[in-house]
C-alpha cells in the first residue's frame, strides 16, 4: 500500500491516468476491439483510479464501436462519468410532450399545461418544474445541445463524432470551418421561436442559468468542431462563440430570407471578424515578445551582461 | 626531424600558437591515432557571403596565412562556369548597393563580375497603390554625392558568387570540399595531447573531420551552424509569397541606357517592384498572397504579363478583380487600361514578354538570430537575418556582415588573440547587431503599413510619403541611406 498521497500528488496521479484513459478512449477509431480491451484493463489497474473503473463497463462491453462512441458524444470528457441526466424521467415525460405544443403555443404554460395532459397527468403537473416556461426553453436547449453531437455526424460524415483525442491532424482552418459549419445547424434548429423565448430569458432571474446554457453550447461546438486547445485561448473562444451566436439567434428573428441566407451571411461575417481580431491580437503578442527579446539581445550585443 | 614538423605546423596553424602544437604534435608521432584535421577558418556555405569572407580573408595580407577550408554541398564548378547568352538572364538577382560593391572592388572580386550583366540604376519611383502618393527618388542638381549618382547595382546572384569563385581561385589556398553535405556537427576530443573539446569539428559526407578553429555559418536560412551552436532565431512569416521573372521591356526605360530607373509600388498584398537589367530586360519581384502567387505561377506567358502590366496601373480593386478570374486576363487588361487614367511616364515602360521558365516564387519570412557569435562559432548573413525584399538588402546585410567579421579576424590575428574566442569576436557582433535590426524592423514596418487597404493609416502614409517627397534634403538623406552611403546612423 502506498502512503496517502497529499493532494498535489494526488492531482498529479489523476492527471496521469487520465492522460492514459484519453490515448485508450482513442483507440478505436485505429485498433480492434480485443486490443482496446487488453490496454483499458492494464492501465486501471496501475491507476486504480475510481473515475476511470467507471468508464470500464462501456469500453469493456461487446459493443461495436460504432455504439461506443454514440454513448460517449452524450459528455466530452473521457476520463469522467457521464453527467447525470439534465430531467428526471417525470419532467422528461412532461417536457418532451409539451414541446410539440410550442409551435401552436409558444414557449409558454399553456403548452406545458397541454403537454402534461398529453403524458397522462394532471392539469396540475407542470407545477413540479420550479420555473414553469423557463424549464421548457432550457429543455429545448439541452435537447438541441445534446443532438449536437448526432447532427455533428451528419454534417461532417462518419467522424462526426470525433473528439480532442483524432484533432491533431485537424488544421486550425479546418477546425474554423467545422465551427462555422456547427454553429450554423445549431441556430437553424433553434430558428423561429426565438422571439418569444428570448424575452423570457432576459428575465433577470433567467439570465444566469440562460447563460450557463450558453456556455455549454459554445463549449459542445468548439468540441465537435476539434478545437483541443487548452491555452488561455480557451476562454475567449468560448466567450467569443457565445457573444455570435446570441448576436446570429437575435439576427434571425427578423431574418425572412429564404433559408435564412442573410443570417448564414451576418453569422460567417461575425467569425470573419474574430478571426481578424485574434489574428491582430496575435500579431501584437507575437511582436511584443519578438522586440522585447531582440532588446535585450541588443544590449547584450553591446556587451551588457543580461 | 623537428624542423620537419615546425614547417608542417606553421603550414596551417597561425604563428601565435605554432609554439604550442610543435610540442603536441612531436608526441602524437608516438602514437598511432589519426592527426585532428586543423583549420583556422572553415566556412559551411558557398553562398554570397560564404565566399566574400574567404576572399576577403585570403585577400588580405594580415590574414592569408590562415589555413581555411569551405565546405559547399552544391558543386561548384558548374557555379564557376556559369554562363547565359547575353539575352538571357536569371531570375535570381539582387541589388548590390555602392557600399558592398566598395568592399567586393576592395576584396578585387568586382572585376570578376561579368560587367556587362551588372546594371547600375539612379532613380527610384515609388508608389502607393491605394491613394498613388508618391515619391521620386531622382537627384537633385547639387544634391548628388561626390561618389556617383549610382543606388545600387542590379546583378544576379550567380554572377557574384561566378565572379568570387574566380576570385578566390586566382588567390588560391582554400581547401575546398564541393559536393560535401554536412552530415554532423560535434566537439572534438580530448587527448593527451590536444584539448579539442570546445573546438567544433564538422563531419562531412565521405567521412571526412574538419576541425574549426572559427567555424562560421554561412550556410542560410536553416543554418546547421546556428542548429549547432544552439542560437534561436525568432520572428515571422509574412503570409507572403516573392514572384520573381525575368521580363523583356519594350524599351530600354524611360530615361535611356545611362539613367535607369528602379520601380516599385506598394500593393494591399505585398509591394511589386520592376528593376532594371541590362538592355531591354527587367527583373520582377513581386511579393503577394500565396494563392495569387501559385496563379501567377500557373498563368501562361501572354497573361502573366497583362496581370504584370496591371499591377503597375490599374486599380488595387480592378487587380484583386483580375486575380480571381481563371483565364483571360490579357482581354481583361486591355479593356480596364482604356478606362484607367495614368501617366505612362510615370509608370515603367510596357512589359512585352516574360523569359520561358523564369517564373518562381518564393516564401517571404524575417528572421532574427539571438546573436550571430558563440564560442568558436560566427554566424553570417542569412544564417543570421532573413529580411522581406522590399527594400533590396538581404544581401547587402550579408556583405556588411562579412566585412565586419573579416575585420574582426583581422585585429584578432594582428594582436595575437585567439580567432575563434568569444571575446575576440564580440566586435563583430556589436558593430551589426543592432544595425542589422534596425533594418529588419523598418522593412517590417513598411510592410505592415502598406497592407493596410483602408483605415486612419492610408491617408497618414500618403502624407508622410508626399511630405517626404517635398522636403529635399530628407529625401536625398533617404537616399543616402538606401545607398549605404550616408552617415551611419547606429
Amino acid at each position: 500500500m502506498r502512503p496517502s498521497p497529499t493532494p498535489l500528488r494526488r492531482a498529479a496521479r489523476q492527471i496521469l491516468s487520465s492522460s492514459f484513459t484519453t490515448i485508450r478512449a482513442a483507440a478505436p477509431a485505429h485498433r480492434s476491439l480485443s486490443s482496446i480491451t487488453t490496454t483499458s484493463t492494464g492501465s486501471d489497474c496501475t491507476c486504480g483510479n475510481g473515475r476511470t473503473t467507471a468508464r470500464r463497463p462501456q469500453i469493456q462491453s461487446n459493443q461495436n464501436p460504432q455504439q461506443q462512441q454514440q454513448q460517449r458524444s452524450s459528455y466530452h470528457s473521457y476520463d469522467h462519468p457521464s453527467p447525470p441526466a439534465s430531467f428526471t424521467p417525470v419532467e422528461e415525460s412532461i417536457l418532451s410532450a409539451a414541446y410539440l405544443h410550442v409551435p401552436a403555443h409558444g414557449f409558454t404554460s399553456s403548452a406545458l399545461v397541454a403537454g402534461a395532459r398529453d403524458a397522462g397527468y394532471l392539469d396540475i403537473s407542470p407545477t413540479i418544474l420550479p420555473e414553469g416556461a423557463f424549464t421548457l426553453i432550457r429543455y429545448h436547449l439541452v435537447k438541441q445541445r445534446e443532438g449536437l453531437a448526432a447532427r455533428a455526424r451528419e454534417v461532417f460524415g462518419g467522424e462526426g463524432h470525433v473528439g480532442a483525442y483524432k484533432l491533431g491532424g485537424l488544421s486550425e482552418g479546418e477546425i474554423k470551418g467545422r465551427v462555422e459549419a456547427l454553429m450554423w445547424k445549431a441556430s437553424r434548429e433553434q430558428g423561429g421561436y426565438w422571439t418569444v423565448a428570448g424575452a423570457i430569458m432576459a428575465q433577470p432571474s433567467y439570465v444566469p442559468p440562460s447563460l450557463k446554457e450558453l456556455a455549454l453550447l459554445s463549449d459542445e461546438i468548439l468540441f465537435l468542431a476539434g478545437d483541443s486547445s487548452v491555452d488561455p485561448s480557451w476562454y475567449t473562444k468560448r466567450v467569443s462563440l457565445s457573444t455570435i451566436y446570441a448576436a446570429a439567434e437575435l439576427f434571425m428573428t427578423n431574418d425572412h430570407s429564404p433559408e435564412f441566407m442573410d443570417t448564414r451571411a451576418f453569422l460567417n461575417r461575425r467569425l470573419r471578424e474574430v478571426n481578424e481580431v485574434g489574428g491582430v491580437f496575435r500579431n501584437m503578442r507575437e511582436w511584443v515578445g519578438f522586440t522585447a527579446t531582440a532588446g535585450v539581445n541588443v544590449l547584450r550585443s553591446k556587451g551588457v551582461r543580461i | 626531424m623537428e624542423a620537419v614538423v615546425r614547417r608542417k605546423a606553421a603550414a596551417y596553424v597561425c604563428r601565435s600558437c605554432t609554439r604550442q602544437f610543435q610540442r603536441q604534435l612531436r608526441r602524437n608521432y608516438s602514437n598511432s591515432a589519426p592527426r585532428p584535421d586543423i583549420y583556422d577558418v572553415v566556412c559551411v556555405g558557398g553562398g554570397p557571403a560564404g565566399l566574400s569572407l574567404l576572399t576577403a580573408l585570403r585577400a588580405n595580407p594580415v590574414t592569408s596565412h590562415l589555413r581555411v577550408a569551405l565546405v559547399e554541398a552544391q558543386d561548384l564548378s558548374k557555379v564557376k562556369s556559369w554562363k547565359l547568352p547575353p539575352n538571357k538572364y536569371s531570375n535570381r538577382c539582387s541589388s548590390l548597393t555602392p557600399t558592398s560593391a566598395l568592399f567586393l572592388d576592395q576584396i578585387g572580386a568586382w572585376e570578376h563580375l561579368d560587367q556587362t550583366r551588372v546594371q547600375p540604376y539612379h532613380e527610384m519611383q515609388v508608389w502607393d497603390g491605394v491613394t498613388d502618393a508618391r515619391i521620386e527618388f531622382d537627384w537633385a542638381p547639387g544634391s548628388a554625392p561626390v561618389e556617383g549618382t549610382t543606388i545600387a547595382y542590379m546583378n544576379e546572384n550567380l554572377n557574384l558568387t561566378s565572379g568570387l569563385l574566380k576570385r578566390l581561385e586566382q588567390l588560391g589556398g582554400v581547401s575546398v570540399f564541393e559536393g560535401a553535405k554536412v552530415e554532423n556537427i560535434t566537439f572534438g576530443e580530448e587527448t593527451e595531447d590536444l584539448d579539442l573539446s570546445q573546438w567544433p569539428v564538422v563531419h562531412i559526407s565521405g567521412g571526412k573531420q574538419l576541425t574549426a578553429r572559427l567555424l562560421v555559418g554561412a550556410d542560410g536560412a536553416n543554418s546547421p551552424v546556428r542548429a549547432f551552436a544552439g542560437i534561436d532565431a525568432k520572428g515571422w512569416d509574412y503570409d507572403r509569397h516573392g514572384v520573381v521573372a525575368t521580363l523583356e521591356m519594350e524599351g530600354e526605360g524611360w530615361g535611356g541606357e545611362h539613367t535607369k530607373i528602379a520601380y516599385q509600388r506598394f500593393l494591399p498584398t505585398g509591394p511589386v517592384a520592376m528593376l532594371p537589367m541590362p538592355g531591354n530586360i527587367a527583373t520582377l519581384v513581386w511579393s503577394t498572397t500565396p494563392e495569387n502567387a501559385s496563379l501567377l505561377k500557373r498563368l501562361p506567358p501572354k497573361d502573366f504579363v497583362a496581370m504584370v502590366n496591371a499591377a503597375f496601373r490599374l486599380s488595387t480593386v480592378d487587380l484583386a478583380f483580375m486575380h480571381t478570374q481563371g483565364a483571360d486576363q490579357d482581354d481583361e487588361y486591355s479593356w480596364r487600361l482604356q478606362h484607367t487614367p495614368f501617366n505612362s511616364r510615370a509608370v515603367p515602360q510596357t512589359v512585352v514578354g516574360v523569359q520561358e521558365g523564369t517564373v518562381a516564387s518564393f516564401p517571404l519570412k524575417m528572421r532574427h538570430a539571438d546573436t550571430y557569435i558563440g564560442e568558436r562559432v560566427a554566424l553570417v548573413g542569412d544564417a543570421a537575418h532573413t529580411i522581406h525584399p522590399l527594400a533590396g538588402q538581404g544581401l547587402n546585410q550579408g556583405q556588411g556582415d562579412v566585412q565586419s567579421l573579416a575585420k574582426t579576424i583581422e585585429f584578432a590575428v594582428t594582436h595575437g588573440q585567439d580567432i575563434g574566442s568569444i571575446m575576440s569576436l564580440e566586435s563583430y557582433v556589436s558593430e551589426r547587431y543592432t544595425a542589422n535590426h534596425v533594418l529588419l524592423g523598418v522593412v517590417d514596418k513598411l510592410h505592415k503599413l502598406y497592407s493596410a487597404e483602408s483605415g486612419p493609416l492610408v491617408p497618414l502614409r500618403s502624407l508622410g510619403l508626399n511630405a517626404v517627397n517635398a522636403l529635399g534634403p530628407l529625401k536625398s538623406f533617404f537616399m543616402k541611406q538606401a545607398a549605404g552611403s550616408g552617415t551611419k546612423i547606429f
